[in-house]
């Protein structure tokens, strides 16, 4: 599914290149809910940058469903986010003066669907969040758990294959962390979904079936 | 379907940031403003202008005499003698009548008191026909009063004179430089044409022939001649130069100028001064455009998670770069139909001050609606631009 071969990624940050993943090799599986731990620093959320497309690694290969990623063609990059990679961000990242159903439909403005198909697709993804009673509600008026809710439904409404999140309980008591992690595992196995986890919580990464542990921008664990 | 919800989302974001929106609204509305006011009032002036012409009706010809014997020694022949003129009619049979007159000033008062005037005019029986002059009360100066000291008043003098005397002007004697004259009737107003250079209420009338008496040489520079119905201008106006030629043996002695010709002209002089009345508007569009561009690029940076977000939800640059240039078009084309109310309004204020006929022009409104569109992608390109480079991991970090 997703094949990462030796992916190095260095900053420049004036003088002094800093190099924050030193040779990642990752293969994950089709289907597979895997957490990627580690302390600070150590690279997780570039190497999920890279991952999610948002970044390009200095080298090394990537390869998604066995297509080799071409770095050269910026639409084409857009379209395989659109398409087949979800995002679940800690901090929600909802559009402030969009109402749920509007900020959920973002991503299928972009490939091109009608408005009723949009709203008809929006409304079908937060009845599965749970969330299609608060369709017409402004994130400001929803809670935390709600809103990464809605930020799932987004996530989800393009039918990906891949959904990475990066600390998505990170902002939410332990409780609505719980039921945002169970739906997670429920959409895990229910729809065979791709789930990549960014965390630095155990109780989260007890719950997925592999945990990559990463330590000075390499890989320094396995544990299925 | 990109375009329909980028428009909505321009509207909103618009919406949102209503100060700032109002801002830059207020520097479009001033420059559309500005040059459709502009262009409105060259477009009522070159309105008003030509009326003047083509009141004096297509059938009448300007007569301008080039010729003079002192600039061309080698013509031992005179000056184009007033008979000459009026000899016009029965030579050329394309013609009904000649108007000759002749302009000059002098000192006028009444019992005493000088009275304010623009000019003296020394003119035939036909020239309150041909250039529709009415004589409101008595009558007007007729061939028959040759030689004889009768004045015809233009409305604003006969004003003056009434503020003297009340009743009975008519039969009243006048003093015109250093000879009494009696006034037998006076004009009813005529409203001043732009560019003629003498303003026919503020004259007086005498009888040609006395006029050239008055130690005034009169040379007649002004004639106007009636075509006769049914004759065409060119036929009319190729008789005259050829009466002209025969008369003086020179060639350009004459120079006649047709309204058509003139109105022609004239319309092509004033559209190079609206032309230039609209560069003059543009200035102030192109610091609205500024102000246009300055809002998106503060919006641009303000934005730059909500850029980035769209950019990892699947937005490519084009769809960013698009977003913004439809809020920046958006914004132009809002401030694009105030202008054009504005700039309307403002032209209507002046026609209206200036008792001039007001007419809406619709290529001022074809031309604002281009132009702020035009503004609008022009000024929002860059910002848009800059948007579309926004690196989303950089902009999703920040937030």
């Amino acid at each position: 599914m997703l094949e990462l071969k030796d992916i190095k990624k260095s900053y420049k940050i004036g003088p002094i290149e800093l190099e924050v993943l030193k040779g990642i090799s990752l293969f994950i599986d089709k289907g597979e809910l895997l957490s990627i731990m580690g302390p600070s620093g150590c690279g997780k959320s570039t190497l999920m940058n890279i991952i999610g497309l948002l970044d390009k690694p200095t080298s090394g290969s990537y390869l998604i469903s066995n297509n080799q990623i071409s770095y050269t063609d910026d639409d084409k990059l857009s379209n395989i986010r659109n398409r087949k990679i979800g995002f679940v961000f800690q901090n929600y990242h909802l559009l402030p003066k969009l109402n749920a159903l509007d900020n959920v439909s973002i991503p299928l403005i972009y490939r091109g669907d009608k408005k009723q198909e949009r709203r008809r697709k929006s409304l079908d993804f937060l009845k599965k969040v749970d969330m299609h009673t608060r369709a017409y509600h402004r994130p400001s008026e929803l809670s935390g758990g709600q809103q990464q809710r809605v930020a799932i439904a987004r996530a989800l409404v393009g039918n990906p294959s891949i959904i990475l999140a990066d600390e998505p309980t990170g902002a939410l008591d332990t409780k609505i962390g719980d039921e945002i992690m169970n739906l997670f595992k429920k959409l895990n196995k229910d729809e065979s979904i791709t789930i990549i986890i960014i965390t630095h919580d155990p109780n989260i990464a007890k719950e997925c079936s592999r945990v990559v542990y990463m330590k000075d921008g390499l890989i320094h664990d396995h544990k299925i | 379907m990109i375009i329909k919800s980028n428009i909505k989302e321009a509207f909103r974001s618009l919406y949102s940031s209503k100060q700032r929106t109002i801002l830059a609204l207020i520097g479009i509305i001033i420059g559309i403003g500005a040059v459709i006011s502009m262009v409105s009032i060259g477009k009522i002036v070159q309105n008003e202008s030509l009326k003047g012409f083509k009141a004096l009706g297509t059938d009448i010809l300007t007569i301008q005499n080039n010729y003079s014997p002192q600039k061309n020694p080698s013509s031992n022949k005179s000056d184009i003698r007033l008979k000459d003129i009026l000899y016009i009619p029965s030579q050329c049979d394309a013609i009904e009548k000649v108007s000759p007159f002749i302009v000059s000033g002098d000192s006028v008062s009444f019992k005493g008191k000088k009275i304010e005037s623009g000019s003296i005019i020394g003119v035939t029986e036909s020239y309150f026909e041909i250039s529709k002059v009415k004589i409101s009360k008595g009558r007007a100066i007729s061939d028959l009063d040759k030689y004889y000291n009768f004045c015809v008043l233009g409305n604003n003098i006969y004003e003056k004179v009434s503020k003297i005397q009340i009743d009975n002007i008519i039969g009243e004697k006048i003093k015109i430089g250093r000879n009494i004259f009696i006034i037998i009737g006076f004009a009813e107003k005529k409203p001043l044409g732009v560019f003629s250079f003498f303003d026919i209420n503020e004259s007086v009338f005498i009888e040609i022939n006395r006029f050239m008496r008055m130690g005034n040489k009169g040379e007649i520079s002004n004639i106007t001649a009636k075509i006769k119905p049914g004759v065409d201008q060119i036929t009319a106006k190729s008789q005259i130069i050829d009466y002209f030629k025969k008369l003086t043996k020179a060639n350009n002695s004459v120079n006649i100028l047709n309204p058509e010709e003139i109105i022609a002209q004239m319309e092509k002089q004033m559209q190079l001064y609206t032309l230039f009345l609209g560069a003059i508007g543009s200035i102030s569009l192109l610091v609205g455009g500024v102000g246009v561009m300055n809002v998106m690029l503060v919006s641009v940076t303000e934005r730059s998670k909500e850029i980035g977000l769209r950019r990892a939800l699947g937005a490519r640059r084009k769809d960013i770069r698009g977003q913004f240039l439809v809020e920046a078009i958006t914004l132009s084309i809002i401030g694009g139909i105030f202008g054009i109310i504005l700039g309307v309004g403002i032209s209507f204020i002046i026609a209206y001050f200036v008792k001039w006929d007001f007419l809406i022009s619709y290529n001022a409104i074809a031309l604002g609606v281009i132009v702020s569109s035009a503004v609008g992608i022009f000024f929002g390109l860059y910002p848009a631009h800059q948007a579309s480079k926004l690196d989303p991991i950089v902009t999703l970090r920040t937030g």
